[in-house]
């Protein structure tokens, strides 16, 4: 019973881990600049890489590795906001302007030239 | 060099100098150097002695300082006192940034510059080892902005001892060592076995290597034995509070992401943030760059330059929940309840020319 229970808390939590790190994918795909695309990639770092490390340490039990795991993912969330900033900050500095939703309406029409900003040079 | 002009009438020449003070070894000689120098070049003196405040005044730890402050300017006053004998010397005390938040080099610069205007200072005379506030030494780079905006300094030339041990306060680099010690046992023990004989000696004995060698450079605040174990107590609740926010954010922003019509609604907010500068800010910035939807595009002193994806970040930002959590870790609960950034008109939208 609690062998059932545990392999079917490990199925959905790196089923989580999956479909976060699939959303994250496409939004890198799908939103339109570089600073836009900074914030969904933290989110496979965050709950992409959370669940997944939840995934394994339930796997691995009441035992040490499951501590190895906790801290892995205590590291990950210090790196990853680090990553974060520098990436949009040396974009920043670089002049790389962002697309911004003009005032009071959606941000919709920025698509149109995702391709263009988001990846110059 | 204040012949032309000033002397010309029959007023007498007045020599205004302007000592910023702080509470360092050498303070004593350089208020000493200023009432000499001050009265060999002009016959009477007007010697104003300023305290700059590096926190503002609802700043938690800014009481502490401006009891400093009037401790160090009643001192600084009467050594003034002593050494003018019987020459003509006015006096004057003042704290200065009481009302802001003062961070590197150019913020004392500026603030000694506009008090210089204000009451017509001719020289700044600087204690070698002028150290305002929790920052480190600071006497070059302030050099060098103050040649920038261009106000006459002088660096007094004082005995200095030979350089105090780092050690000497005892009490407080005991601390450190046993902290640091503390730590990375634990770290040790954490990776290794705690039951383990093995592991309990060689941790101890890296774990005190480490201590030795680090203590001195690991801890960027002064340590208080109540208030940082406290500190950790309250990180540590901080933590589960932080994931509810990051899997709030992450559930909204994948909503958005994967709807066809892809509803997003990118700005650039600017919010003044009312932690200190270093580690409570860092860990704010982090924190808003780890929920998706808000980026950290710039961290300037308090302000930080935030990129929001969708408005619902946009407005838990202005909320300022995380801000009051961080304040919670570092100043405890009392310093939590603060208005939102909204609320005290600390958040605004920007555009994008502000990068």
């Amino acid at each position: 019973m609690i062998e059932t229970l545990r392999f079917w808390a490990i199925v959905v939590l790196l089923g989580l881990g999956v479909l976060f790190t699939f959303v994250s994918t496409v939004g890198v795909i799908r939103l339109p600049d570089v600073y836009s695309r900074a914030h969904t990639a933290s989110q496979t770092d965050t709950l992409g890489a959370g669940f997944a490390l939840a995934g394994v340490a339930v796997a691995f039990g009441w035992q040490h590795a499951a501590v190895y795991t906790v801290l892995l993912l205590f590291f990950v969330f210090i790196t990853n906001p680090t990553a974060a900033h520098a990436i949009s900050r040396s974009a920043a500095e670089t002049g790389v302007e962002p697309i911004l939703a003009a005032e009071g309406e959606d941000g919709n029409e920025t698509e149109g030239d995702a391709e263009t900003d988001g990846e110059s040079r | 060099m204040s012949n032309d002009g000033r002397q010309e009438g029959d007023v007498v020449a007045v020599e205004r100098l302007l000592v910023p003070l702080s509470d360092t070894v050498t303070v004593r000689q350089t208020v000493g150097y200023a009432v000499q120098s001050g009265l060999e070049a002009a016959d009477s003196l007007e010697c104003h002695l300023v305290v700059a405040m590096p926190y503002d005044d609802d700043s938690p730890e800014s009481d502490r300082y401006s009891d400093d402050a009037d401790g160090l300017l009643s001192r600084a006053q009467n050594w003034v006192e002593e050494d003018a004998g019987g020459a003509d010397v006015t006096i004057e005390t003042t704290t200065l940034g009481a009302d802001e938040y003062l961070f590197g080099p150019r913020d004392y610069a500026e603030i000694f510059d506009a008090y210089a205007d204000e009451h017509g200072i001719d020289r700044v005379v600087l204690d070698p080892e002028y150290q305002p506030g929790v920052t480190a030494q600071m006497l070059q780079p302030l050099e060098r902005e103050l040649d920038r905006i261009g106000l006459a300094y002088d660096e007094a030339p004082v005995d200095r001892p030979a350089r105090r041990g780092r050690l000497n306060g005892g009490a407080e680099g005991f601390d450190r060592l046993f902290a640091t010690f503390l730590i990375s046992y634990g770290f040790y023990l954490l990776l290794g076995d705690p039951t383990y004989w093995f592991d309990l000696v060689t941790g101890a004995a890296v774990a005190g290597i480490v201590a030795v060698s680090l203590a001195q450079v690991t801890f960027t605040l002064p340590l208080d034995r109540v208030q940082s174990p406290l500190r950790v107590v309250r990180f540590a609740l901080y933590i589960p509070y932080l994931l509810w926010e990051i899997v709030k954010a992450n559930i909204a922003v994948s909503v958005v992401i994967l709807r066809p019509s892809m509803p997003i609604e990118p700005t650039l907010t600017r919010v003044n943030s009312r932690v200190r500068s270093g580690l409570p800010l860092t860990a704010l910035a982090n924190s808003i760059t780890l929920t998706p939807g808000t980026l950290t595009v710039r961290a300037n002193n308090q302000q930080l330059l935030v990129h929001t994806l969708i408005p619902g970040a946009r407005d838990d930002l202005f909320d300022g929940g995380l801000e009051r959590g961080i304040r919670f870790v570092f100043y405890g609960r009392k310093s939590a309840a603060i208005a939102s950034p909204r609320e005290r008109d600390d958040a605004e939208i920007v555009g994008g020319d502000e990068l």
